[in-house]
């Protein structure tokens, strides 16, 4: 998976987990204070996540540095698949 | 401003009462130590939904204690992390608040919570017992074991219960079974302390899933907001399921406590608030409108638009959880969350916060500036900034509707700020880069109208001194 298509999996699982379309994300958009994901719908997305890569994800073992921008959760995607793989 | 203020020189009706119902005394000096992060306490060794720990707001729950210096009387102490800002206490001043005395441990800089920075701050330490001598209540928002050790150390008398009362009265898995037995109309749902049962219970729940019937998974103990997951579909709710299995596996620990509820549609959210004396008679304090997103909270709207039928059941609920409360040892003031569906039936108990509320601080000034039959909004608005910015910029940029004489383009609307430190609570943290902070404030107008239109005046005016993003 290249870098488009990991930025185009994010945006799938955010449309889904927000329930509104988003598309031509940014890499440095902040997931909490631009796209408005908030304590909630972490768990959300990452059950979708899940499901959209084949990861397993523990959710205990997150940083929050993960999940600052657009581009950090993306790098957490490729580094989980990669380690999987 | 100093010259023009207002404060009242002595406790108003509200404080007495909740002087009186905690300790027993309308005059009782009480030190307010107001810990909001007191929840995450009590769910430690609670297993319940999987959540990354982030630390995020930690700094900026903390700040919320300010919140007591506008309900605190003039010989209160307000135990606090760092000095309420000069600005601010004159401008709560010119809002009518006599403010208490303040004592900033002076080890507060870096502790994790301004309870432990008490326990490891001498000076703090010795002042708090000699208040204890004189007679002084410590008045926690709730008690965790930190609190506790706080009185235990100082002398101080507990104007509310013990660390495990707190704990054992705060579960939803405690309120949900509260309410059966006191036979208060429940939101279909159940109990759950093992994973196995997470999965029954959700999959008796397919079939109605698939019609477009959600439920909600909430952790037994979880914070405003957190801890909740909404299933609207047989795979989000087997994709959850999957999630607390492998963690199961994982660690050996079977153990789940939440509730599943049905998501009902709804009307709206309401937030009742009930006092305890120490005898065990039960006053029904008020019915706000609850301001909520996906089950995080934004503010509350008062005085509800509700029916007299409709407060009479509440206060019917209210006496019913009053009374249980009070036989399971716990005394003081409850909010409860309650819900009025979108078919017009009202649900008395979603859930009961039995400590002091946001609501409980926003008591005083509301009492004083909310006139007979005007209406308030409390909420917070959230700016993103990347600089501490002063409150002579905020009150800059809201213009009238922060004076005390309110905005004539309002109808002499008005806003009172009711916690400032949590705007900047952030900004140590992070150098340059942008943090969100809040800041807390009541709103009042003449009718919905006008406090919808000064509201959005006020997030306007706010979103300007915002260096980026939009306020929410």
């Amino acid at each position: 998976m290249d870098r488009s298509e990991t930025i185009a999996v994010i945006e799938k699982c955010l449309t889904e987990v927000l329930k509104h379309e988003v598309t031509g994300l940014r890499e440095d958009l902040r997931l909490f204070d631009d796209l408005h994901l908030d304590s909630t719908s972490v768990l959300e997305l990452l059950m979708v996540l899940e499901d959209a890569v084949g990861l397993e994800i523990d959710p205990e073992n997150l940083d929050m540095d993960d999940f600052r921008t657009v581009g950090t959760l993306a790098d957490f995607v490729e580094r989980s698949l990669d380690g999987a793989n | 401003m100093e010259g023009s203020s207002s404060a009242a020189r002595e406790d108003g009706r509200y404080l007495r009462r909740l002087k009186a119902a905690s300790t027993g005394a309308a005059d009782a000096r009480l030190v307010f130590l107001c810990n909001f992060e007191a929840e995450e306490q009590w769910a430690v060794g609670h297993t319940g939904l999987p959540a990354p720990r982030f630390p995020v707001s930690a700094a900026l729950v903390r700040r919320m204690e300010e919140l007591g210096a506008t309900l605190a009387g003039p010989r209160d102490v307000l135990l606090l992390s760092a000095p309420l800002d000069e600005d601010f206490r004159a401008h709560a001043r010119a809002a009518g608040a006599a403010l208490p005395e303040v004592l900033v441990p002076e080890r507060a800089a870096g502790s994790a919570s301004t309870a432990q920075a008490v326990l490891d701050s001498p000076r703090a330490l010795a002042e708090l017992t000699r208040l204890a001598a004189e007679g002084a209540w410590l008045m926690p928002m709730g008690t965790s074991p930190l609190e506790q050790r706080v009185a235990e150390v100082t002398g101080l008398r507990l104007a509310v219960p013990d660390s495990a009362t707190f704990e054992r009265v705060n579960s939803k898995i405690y309120g949900r079974r509260l309410a059966a037995e006191a036979g208060l109309r429940e939101v279909p749902g159940e109990c759950c302390v093992q994973v196995g049962q997470l999965a029954d219970a959700l999959r008796s729940r397919y079939p109605a899933m698939a019609e477009g019937r959600p439920v909600v998974v909430k952790d037994a103990y979880g914070v405003s907001g957190k801890g909740l997951v909404v299933l609207e579909s047989p795979e989000k709710a087997e994709r959850l399921l999957r999630m607390v299995g492998r963690r199961a596996e994982r660690t050996g620990n079977h153990r789940l406590e939440v509730v599943v509820e049905e998501w009902l549609p709804k009307h709206c959210d309401l937030n009742y608030q009930l006092t305890i004396d120490r005898d065990g008679r039960v006053e029904f304090d008020f019915v706000k409108e609850a301001l909520t997103e996906n089950g995080v909270h934004r503010g509350h709207l008062m005085p509800s638009r509700l029916g007299e039928g409709q407060v009479a059941e509440l206060r019917e609920a209210a006496a019913a959880i009053g009374k249980a409360l009070y036989a399971d040892g716990f005394t003081g003031i409850a909010g409860v969350d309650a819900v009025l569906g979108g078919d017009g039936v009202l649900y008395p108990m979603l859930e009961i916060n039995a400590r002091l509320n946001m609501s409980t601080y926003q008591g005083g000034v509301t009492e004083r500036a909310l006139r007979p039959g005007h209406v308030a909004l409390a909420r917070h608005y959230a700016l993103t900034l990347d600089a501490p910015c002063p409150l002579d910029r905020v009150l800059g940029a809201l213009g009238p509707l922060a004076d005390p004489e309110g905005d004539p383009a309002f109808g002499g609307a008005r806003l009172v700020i009711t916690c400032f430190g949590t705007l900047n609570a952030l900004a140590g943290e992070s150098t340059g880069a942008p943090f969100t902070g809040r800041l807390y404030a009541v709103l009042f107008a003449p009718d919905r109208e006008l406090l919808a239109a000064a509201d959005a005046a006020a997030e306007k005016a706010l979103s300007r001194i915002a260096s980026r993003g939009e306020p929410s």
